[in-house]
């Protein structure tokens, strides 16, 4: 009786240390977040693709991180090392009592790409990502700022990155292989899934073959959204969306895209609203698609003719 | 036009056309930045006009006259402008040591290529008898030389892009984007380049030619502001803060960016290009967007200078179209075309690069500056022997 007591006091304590409403939800509305703007807890970071964005108006208070020199090693293929992303936490100011709070543009593609890497770092349970992101929060008729608040660094050790939320090229072929039990997941559009199309217009990554990993059931990410506010559509709504492709979270689960942004997307909902075990591969088609002797679904049968 | 009101209800109506895209693009999603395209470029094409800001034209009124009221109108607005960016900068990158740049500010590669551009772009306007903007606001007077010279410009920058690649690779490549905040800090920078504005301020006052006409003094202020020619400093005060608030809400002032975007795709679709323009995409200036959409903020500010210009120009009596004779057409296209392939190369204009980079705190905007100075010089002191002068 007196260990329950003690136990349920410490469970108190630890929610009241959480700030109002934000516990064990991977989302936060916009509604909760302009509330607690000023709330010391949380820190809010945009994550846009498009430059200036964040400097001409961001949620007031917000951080900024520029995913492609940020979150990525600039020189090998790769996500932003242990160190490089330690230091970048550090300099927001974010220690592990943090809820890191991150929104974009784009529907938080690369909002959800920096969640993801907060996740392999080991800050899986302080990251959230605001529903709907700048699209909501325009629409609601919030306001913008552009100043840029200073904040008192922190100095927060991180984990080695976690290999269970990330998939390599080789975990990828083991599935194709038979080698192990696991739902692949192609986010792409149909186009790009049936190998009718490289890439989207204007993409400069590209990959040399067409088509899909073999065995992959396609989902395209948009189907997950609600088109008007960019919202996330409810718990239920995407687990019956995903039933319905055959994706139950029974099995564990590899999501890919073209380069693994947008996948980011997928996993985050998969993993952190429907709590699937998920891996992303961030490799994604333009390395698999580029690699030599892997084995490739070509539905549409298009063939590369490069210049 | 021979009658006054009725070029005054067309001005009018452009006014209200121009409002009024600008008033329904408002509300209508991403269209904030294209509705205020259209504002900053319409105010951009009335300051341009009523004030006549021609750079080439201040360079040959001080080469030619002694007569320094124009350069200190563009002097005004570099100093205006610089404070202005000055104080946005504080605010978006508040340590301007942090190895970041600002966003989508003109800090270009400083290199002999960039030299190179600028030169080819003061010869260009010294036979062309204007850069790239006032050629678009004299298209709005019924200029006979500045359809061709637009013309010209589209051709050269396709040349830019030709030679662009190798250029890229064995020299901009590896040439340092200097800005200066990141080593002087914002107020260093502030302080260096009102020194060198105070230099050139003073070499302009000191060998200015002493007996100027004075202007006509204007009686009322209606008159003052749509009829007669602004002076210069009012000019450059409104350049120096349009250039402020354009970068606060949309993009730096530059008008090269979707005539480059084209021109690039027209010649694509010619097959003449390589599909690949190595490096450009990745750089900041004027000439990198590669235009898949029809309405886009540079496109919508250039058109709305245009028509503004043309609207000021009907209301001061200034639209005066005159039927090209072939020397304007030869001057015209062949000054576009080194207009054109400097701007592509240099990666923008007399505004884009020159203006919007020195007001960043750009290296390149000064190199750009110098070397079109010096372009200049040398083919207007050479006139006589490259082409014989005709009126625009």
């Amino acid at each position: 009786m007196i260990k329950q007591t003690i136990w349920a006091g410490a469970l108190a304590f630890a929610a009241a240390l959480l700030p109002t409403g934000a516990s064990a939800n991977p989302l936060v509305t916009t509604d909760w977040l302009e509330k607690n703007l000023t709330n010391a807890k949380v820190r809010v970071v945009e994550v846009s693709v498009e430059p200036g964005q964040f400097e001409r108006g961001h949620i007031p208070g917000a951080q900024n991180i520029v995913w492609h020199t940020d979150l990525v090693d600039t020189v090998k293929r790769d996500i932003a090392s242990q160190e490089k992303f330690q230091a970048l936490v550090r300099k927001l100011g974010i220690d592990k009592e943090t809820t890191v709070v991150l929104y974009g543009d784009n529907n938080n593609w690369f909002a959800a790409w920096g969640a993801w890497i907060f996740s392999v770092y080991g800050l899986n349970d302080n990251v959230k990502l605001l529903d709907g992101g700048r699209k909501k929060w325009e629409l609601e008729k919030r306001p913008y700022d552009n100043r840029i608040e200073a904040v008192k660094p922190s100095n927060v050790t991180l984990a080695a990155a976690n290999t269970k939320l990330r998939a390599r090229l080789s975990d990828v072929l083991g599935v194709v292989n038979n080698k192990s039990n696991v739902t692949i997941v192609d986010i792409r559009s149909p186009d790009e899934f049936s190998g009718k199309i490289f890439a989207p217009p204007g993409s400069q990554e590209l990959s040399v073959r067409a088509g899909h990993v073999p065995g992959a059931l396609n989902v395209a990410w948009g189907r997950a959204v609600n088109p008007t506010d960019g919202t996330f559509k409810t718990a239920d709504e995407l687990k019956k969306l995903y039933a319905e492709a055959g994706i139950d979270g029974s099995k564990p689960i590899i999501v890919y895209c073209r380069i693994g942004e947008r996948s980011s997307h997928t996993w985050f909902l998969l993993s952190k609203i429907l709590g699937y075990d998920v891996r992303n591969y961030d490799g994604s088609w333009t390395e698999y698609g580029n690699s030599v002797g892997v084995p490739v679904t070509n539905l549409a049968g298009t063939v590369w003719g490069g210049k | 036009m021979q009658n006054h009101g009725m070029a005054v209800a067309v001005a009018a109506a452009i006014a209200v056309a121009l409002g009024g895209a600008a008033f329904w693009l408002y509300g209508h999603g991403e269209g904030a930045k294209l509705s205020l395209s259209i504002v900053f470029g319409a105010l951009f094409g009335f300051i341009l006009q009523r004030s006549r800001f021609c750079f080439f034209c201040m360079f040959r009124d001080w080469l030619d006259e002694r007569d320094p009221r124009g350069m200190l109108g563009l002097l005004l607005a570099l100093g205006v402008g610089m404070a202005g960016y000055a104080l946005i900068f504080g605010a978006w990158l508040p340590d301007s040591s942090g190895g970041r740049l600002p966003p989508q500010a003109f800090i270009g590669p400083v290199s002999v290529v960039l030299v190179a551009a600028g030169l080819a772009f003061g010869v260009g306007m010294a036979i062309s008898g204007s850069c790239v903007s006032a050629h678009l606001y004299r298209l709005g007077e019924g200029s006979p030389t500045a359809p061709f010279a637009l013309i010209g410009t589209a051709v050269g920058m396709a040349f830019g892009f030709l030679t662009w690649n190798t250029l890229y690779t064995s020299v901009v490549v590896a040439a340092p984007a200097v800005w200066l905040p990141a080593t002087l800090g914002y107020a260093g920078t502030l302080v260096a380049g009102f020194a060198v504005l105070a230099v050139l301020t003073g070499a302009l006052l000191r060998w200015k030619n002493p007996r100027l006409p004075e202007p006509p003094r204007s009686g009322n202020v209606a008159h003052a502001i749509f009829i007669a020619r602004w002076p210069a400093w009012v000019g450059g005060l409104a350049i120096g803060g349009l250039a402020t608030v354009a970068y606060l809400r949309v993009a730096p002032l530059g008008v090269t960016a979707e005539l480059g975007a084209r021109s690039r795709q027209a010649a694509g679709a010619l097959g003449i290009l390589p599909s690949r323009i190595e490096g450009l995409d990745t750089l900041r200036g004027c000439v990198i967007a590669v235009g898949d959409a029809l309405l886009t903020p540079n496109g919508l500010f250039v058109i709305s200078l245009v028509l503004a210009s043309f609207a000021a120009a009907l209301v001061a009596g200034q639209f005066k179209p005159v039927p090209p004779r072939l020397a304007h057409i030869v001057k015209g296209l062949s000054g576009g075309v080194l207009l054109g392939w400097g701007a592509m190369t240099g990666l923008g204009c007399t505004v884009g690069t020159l203006l919007s980079g020195i007001m960043a705190g750009a290296l390149s905007g000064w190199v750009f500056g110098a070397a079109v100075f010096v372009g200049i010089v040398v083919a207007h002191r050479r006139k006589g022997w490259l082409w014989r002068p005709v009126a625009s």
